[in-house]
């Protein structure tokens, strides 16, 4: 199998990344007090340099210069990263005249995914396609029947974003609104916003996909049909304001909606906003200690680390306490870049399974996240711990917090 | 690759380390090929990663009796390339799985570490203890101990602490080297190398990995001072920047985490605000004490020293030195690594001796300007971001001319730095400067201006300690200058 200069579209369009890495390594090794290490996937793997940061921009720079050509090998590389970019955080090769990273490792890996998912389809793992296949289908990632959407919201009377004018419009996602386990957050954030009220509408059955991991898992072409319909489908409900359920969304929504109208935000930025503007009070005591899991959509790409904080320092009788690897030093919980999805998922589970007990050792008693991918991960690789954490969403706090039940 | 290696001797290598260690995936392989620098890294037919010291006497032995080369790679940080390697023949052995900390003994003040360990990690158990190894100007994020200890990783620093390496030999032999339990019987601690026996450690210390394989070490740590301050003085010219030094050091014992550096303003500015006036030269030194009685008199005796050398400061550079010596809990005490981990791919260090440095850098520095006028000429956009030398102790300087380059996907640009590296240190050698790399491009330069004397001496040892000559096959030969067609 081999790929011509002019098949290898996204990784031409990402050169000056690629040949920038100095392969030093530091996104392998690097350890301090604050990193423990900056490799999820290395420390879950054999540790081979394929499966570091370094190797995978070697592998890039191989492929674009004809050195290497596409085989399984290569495609087990491409896929064995959670794209959480602990590896640019950690980087030091930064320009000189004007300071800023280099170096965009998630977007080197996400080219060479995408040029082997276009090229070399067979490649790729059946998990991966089937994915992209249920998108094409049903309109989601899961295979979910698309009357499933807005099931969340039995019960809770919300405005229809395409028949009704309302401020805000609530973006559950995918994983949150279809997921029977997850749908319970979706229904409480509703539930939350109706008790501060906050006048917002959702889209129910309508509401797409966001295109987050089909982008992920290289399917550029299929991510920019989504998203340029959904941009049209968004704008067209006049809402001021998104606010996603899902790190992943929001992250897609703000970082490659280019033209969406409406100002969009995590539900954590928007309860911060609503705790200080005391529109929601929290009353309700619950003595918990919690680690906050930085989702690495919100936390790292978006920057987004105080808000949660702030909706945690808020509720009576929760003390927060950080893991050594926190805010933009977080590791990934494992669910990142389609990694539950890589050789079933048993890598996902023992980077789980580290992110829980760092949670443990900083002696958390739970661990709190924004992420159903995140929640979901934790969920599934605390079960197998001694001591398992519960996993709770940040919205379940505040749910309970400001007293509501049911 | 070879169909024993392939086959059999695959399956042996799987039995050791266990099947997830051992691999001839090309693509693995291929991540192996290069390194941090331009000149190259190991081609190979199979990469293992060893988990333990037994594990490895095992693979040497098995090597050894197959006579198939073993090529050692630690955090693949060196910058004048590595042993080239057989794809057929060579088996690569990846030693960082081996980043154990076995004991920080702070009774005995000493850590010892599986050498596969990154020193950023080395470095964080000691902190945690209170402690510090003295992990000098190389890039703690990426080097390995056991590189660091062989030459690959350059700064020769760490050396002097070394009490004592475990080391396998090629026949698979286990070798405690170190004036403790490795060579006395009756001694259960290592405390110094070079008693009940000759220094054997001080043999394998900087032999690019060339006599035996490093599995693990024991390294002298230090207790943290309990008072830190920093003094940093602007001067326009080199020569009383480096007298303040000279006078620093030669009239104080000097101790070893006082540190002086002397910065360029191309290396200052990096650290400056981008309005801020950056003198020519400025010298920065670490000032420890146990208490502040002691720390304010070492200080007004640098504060003099300096003055007295027309050394100047102002609030900007107080407000640094300030800023340095409270450090966050992150960096604590780590600032000099974190300066050495810009310096990376083109980087160019030389060691001279005090007595005449400043000439010969300038000589230096009009040589590399020199070059860069010439790829202006040729139209490769490289570009000089900064220079910096670095005070060691009290006898050799050490210097470092670094250049950054934008076009690097342009072959002719990588062409060019690689004979820039190479001619430069050529150059600074024929001026007496000997670097401390002994891997790669470099291994070869040192070797080549070996006496006839130490080239026997080294020749005699490595008939003896690795007769097949499986270790590291082609370091110090000249396999890289025969390829620049010297």
């Amino acid at each position: 199998m081999t790929m011509t200069k002019s098949s290898m579209k996204e990784l031409e369009k990402v050169r000056g990344y690629i040949y920038s890495c100095r392969k030093c390594g530091v996104c392998r090794y690097k350890m301090t007090g604050r990193v423990p290490y900056v490799c999820p996937v290395k420390k879950a793997s054999p540790g081979f340099e394929n499966f570091s940061s370094r190797g995978k921009m070697l592998l890039a720079q191989a492929l674009l210069e004809g050195q290497i050509q596409p085989s399984a090998g290569l495609a087990r590389a491409a896929y064995s990263c959670t794209l959480c970019g602990n590896c640019m955080t950690q980087c030091g090769a930064t320009d000189p005249d004007t300071r800023k990273p280099l170096v965009d490792n998630t977007a080197v890996v996400e080219a060479m995914r995408a040029d082997l998912l276009r090229e070399c389809p067979d490649l790729i793992d059946e998990a991966y396609r089937r994915v992209l296949a249920h998108t094409r289908q049903y309109g989601n990632p899961w295979g979910m029947p698309r009357s499933a959407r807005g099931k969340w919201s039995k019960g809770l009377t919300i405005k229809d974003a395409q028949k009704e004018h309302a401020d805000v419009l609530l973006f559950v996602g995918c994983t949150m609104g279809l997921n029977p386990e997850l749908a319970r957050r979706a229904h409480r954030a509703a539930a939350v916003l109706q008790a501060a009220g906050v006048d917002f509408a959702m889209l129910g059955a309508a509401e797409p996909c966001c295109g987050s991991v089909q982008k992920r898992i290289g399917d550029t072409e299929l991510a920019s049909e989504m998203i340029s319909g959904n941009i049209k489908l968004l704008n067209n409900t006049g809402c001021e304001t998104i606010v996603t359920l899902c790190a992943g969304c929001c992250n897609m929504l703000k970082a490659q909606y280019t033209g969406l109208t409406a100002k969009v935000y995590h539900l954590v930025e928007y309860l911060a906003r609503l705790i200080k503007d005391k529109k929601i009070v929290l009353a309700k005591n619950r003595g918990l200690t919690v680690a906050y899991h930085d989702p690495c959509h919100l936390g790292r790409h978006l920057g987004v680390f105080d808000p949660p904080r702030a909706i945690l320092k808020a509720l009576p009788g929760i003390t927060l306490v950080e893991r050594a690897a926190t805010r933009e030093n977080t590791i990934c919980c494992g669910a990142g870049g389609g990694m539950r999805l890589f050789e079933g998922g048993a890598f996902a589970q023992d980077m789980g399974r580290e992110a829980v007990q760092a949670a443990h050792e900083a002696g958390a008693e739970a661990i709190v996240s924004a992420c159903p991918f995140c929640e979901t991960n934790l969920e599934a690789a605390a079960q197998g711990l001694e001591a398992p954490l519960p996993v709770y969403d940040i919205i379940d706090l505040v749910y309970d917090g400001a007293g509501l039940t049911g | 690759m070879t169909e024993s290696l392939s086959g059999d001797f695959k399956k042996a290598l799987e039995e050791i380390v266990g099947c997830n260690y051992v691999t001839d995936d090309p693509v693995t392989r291929f991540t192996y090929t290069q390194d941090a620098s331009l000149f190259g890294g190991t081609q190979s037919a199979l990469v293992v990663r060893p988990g333990s010291t037994e594990e490895v006497s095992r693979i040497a032995a098995l090597a050894n009796r197959h006579r198939v080369p073993l090529v050692m790679r630690g955090g693949g940080a060196t910058i004048y390339g590595q042993c080239k390697g057989d794809p057929d023949r060579t088996v690569l052995l990846d030693m960082t799985r081996m980043d154990r900390i076995i004991e920080v003994n702070t009774a005995g003040m000493t850590v010892t570490a599986e050498a596969g360990i990154i020193i950023d990690k080395l470095v964080y158990a000691c902190k945690k203890e209170g402690c510090y190894v003295y992990a000098p100007f190389a890039p703690v994020h990426m080097v390995s101990l056991g590189g660091w200890m062989s030459g690959a990783a350059g700064s020769a620093s760490l050396w002097p602490d070394i009490v004592s390496i475990t080391v396998v030999l090629a026949d698979g032999t286990i070798v405690k080297t170190g004036g403790g339990p490795g060579t006395n019987v009756h001694q259960p601690i290592f405390y110094n190398r070079n008693l009940g026996g000759p220094d054997f450690a001080g043999l394998f210390i900087g032999d690019g990995g060339s006599f035996g394989i490093k599995t693990e070490a024991t390294v002298r740590i230090t207790k943290y001072p309990p008072l830190i301050r920093a003094g940093i003085f602007a001067f326009d010219e080199i020569e009383p920047a480096l007298e303040l030094v000279r006078l620093h050091v030669e009239r104080r014992t000097l101790q070893r985490f006082d540190p002086m550096m002397v910065f360029a303003a191309g290396a200052m500015k990096n650290f400056m605000g981008d309005d801020d006036e950056v003198a020519p030269f400025t010298v920065q030194a670490m000032i420890q004490g146990h208490d502040v009685a002691e720390l304010e008199a070492k200080l007004a005796f640098l504060n003099r020293l300096a003055e007295q050398c027309g050394g100047g400061h102002n609030f900007l550079l107080d407000a640094m030195a300030e800023s340095m010596a409270t450090p966050s809990e992150d960096s604590e005490m780590d600032w000099m690594a974190i300066f050495n981990s810009f310096g990376l791919p083109a980087w160019l260090p030389f060691t001279l001796p005090r007595q005449g440095f400043a000439g010969v850098y300038k000589k230096l520095l009009a040589w590399r300007d020199e070059r860069l006028k010439e790829a202006d000429r040729l139209g490769l956009h490289l570009r000089t971001t900064w220079d910096m030398f670095i005070p060691t102790d009290a006898s050799t300087l050490i210097g470092e001319i670094d250049c950054f380059f934008t076009d690097v996907d342009n072959p002719e640009a990588i062409v060019f730095i690689r004979s820039l590296m190479a001619d430069f240190q050529k150059y600074a050698h024929s001026l007496g400067s000997i670097d401390v790399y002994n891997q790669g491009f470099m291994a070869d330069l040192n070797a080549s201006c070996w006496s006839p004397g130490f080239k026997r001496l080294f020749e005699l040892v490595k008939a003896s300690l690795d007769p097949n000559g499986i270790l590291n096959p082609g370091q110090w030969v000249g396999s890289y200058l025969n390829e620049q067609g010297e």
